[in-house]
């Protein structure tokens, strides 16, 4: 009985043992993967925001700041992915230029918006609303309209190279609209082709 | 015996007479060696020797130029000209660092490696923004690209 029970332990110290490895991110050399990985989108949002800045359509004559919302950016690709992954990176660095602020008032996605800009009105709204000090209460006709929205996709193909290989193809497409004309300001595509094989998958 | 000599006079000789040919060059066009006509230094007979002396010598990356420049926004710009040396496509990766006025990094989500792919024997160049007006400085790094 004894040895039965060392046995049945014996595994689970041998699975503690196993080699479990930090990925450096900053100089990563590990290998390729069909499937999006984190230094896909970092490539990609690495492109659109050097593009963004690149273009001068955020610069304001004035030197004042536009207000962005991020609307829907859609996955279509087989993966599960957080579009976030992607459009937080870029929102990051809009903020830090300096030229952008963005708002949580409007959003294509739950993540982009704050229930607490329309929570306190509803609490403005109740008799809860007189326990607070009423200066400190946002006010109607307080929250800034968006002047420019950024929306996109994300969508793969996959296509037969040979008849070992597959070729996967990622396209990151972004958008900029003035949400006042429709007018689009700015766009980019950054496509990004893996090969490999037919073994792999890539979802 | 005899029959080697004159093939290799007659192969000798359209190198030299190819090299005759008077050529219109503009640096701002670069042919492949697939695509334009042979000539003394380029052809079927010296590619090859070409090709082993360049893996030999090691043949690389040369560096150009840097332009350095605010654009209309008042960002700092960068564009990097390289040239290939190599006889095949060089691949590989590079990072921008920016710095402001007190040499400090700025932080960035676009300070990644990024991929560059350089032709054999071609110019190339790539350009980088600085993620704000207080960059003032940059530092780069390269490496080769991770298979």
């Amino acid at each position: 009985m004894k040895k039965l029970a060392v046995l049945f332990v014996i595994p689970f110290f041998l699975a503690g043992c196993e080699e479990v490895q930090k990925v450096d991110t900053k100089n990563d050399t590990g290998k390729q993967v069909m499937s999006l990985d984190y230094r896909d989108f970092d490539q990609a949002a690495s492109d659109m925001i050097q593009s963004l800045l690149h273009s001068g359509v955020l610069s304001k004559k004035d030197g004042s700041r536009y207000v962005l919302a991020t609307s829907k950016v859609t996955n279509d690709t087989m993966q599960r992915i957080d579009t976030d992954q992607l459009t937080a990176k870029i929102e990051e660095d809009m903020m830090n230029s300096g030229q952008v602020v963005m708002t949580s008032a409007v959003g294509g996605k739950e993540s982009n918006r704050d229930d607490t800009v329309y929570g306190m009105r509803d609490v403005r709204d109740s008799s809860r609303g007189e326990e607070f000090n009423q200066p400190t209460m946002p006010q109607k006709g307080q929250i800034i309209a968006p002047e420019l929205s950024m929306s996109g996709k994300i969508f793969q193909r996959n296509l037969r190279y040979d008849s070992d290989k597959q070729q996967v193809e990622y396209y990151f497409q972004l958008k900029l609209t003035d949400v006042k004309t429709g007018l689009r300001f700015w766009q980019k595509e950054v496509p990004i082709v893996k090969r490999g094989s037919n073994k792999t998958v890539s979802w | 015996m005899k029959k080697c000599f004159l093939l290799l006079f007659f192969a000798v000789s359209i190198v030299l007479l190819n090299g005759c040919n008077k050529e219109y060059k503009d640096k701002r066009v670069s042919l492949d060696s697939d695509v334009k006509s042979s000539d003394a230094a380029n052809n079927y007979l010296t590619r090859p020797v070409y090709a082993a002396f360049s893996l030999l010598a090691g043949h690389g990356i040369d560096l150009k130029d840097v332009k350095v420049f605010r654009n209309n926004s008042d960002f700092l710009e960068i564009q990097v000209t390289g040239y290939n040396r190599a006889v095949y496509t060089k691949r590989f990766d590079y990072k921008v660092d920016w710095l402001d006025k007190n040499g400090a990094t700025v932080d960035s989500k676009a300070a990644v490696w990024m991929p560059v792919s350089a032709k054999s024997r071609t110019t190339f160049d790539f350009k980088a923004v600085a993620p704000s007006k207080e960059v003032t400085d940059f530092r780069m790094d390269t490496r080769k690209t991770p298979e």
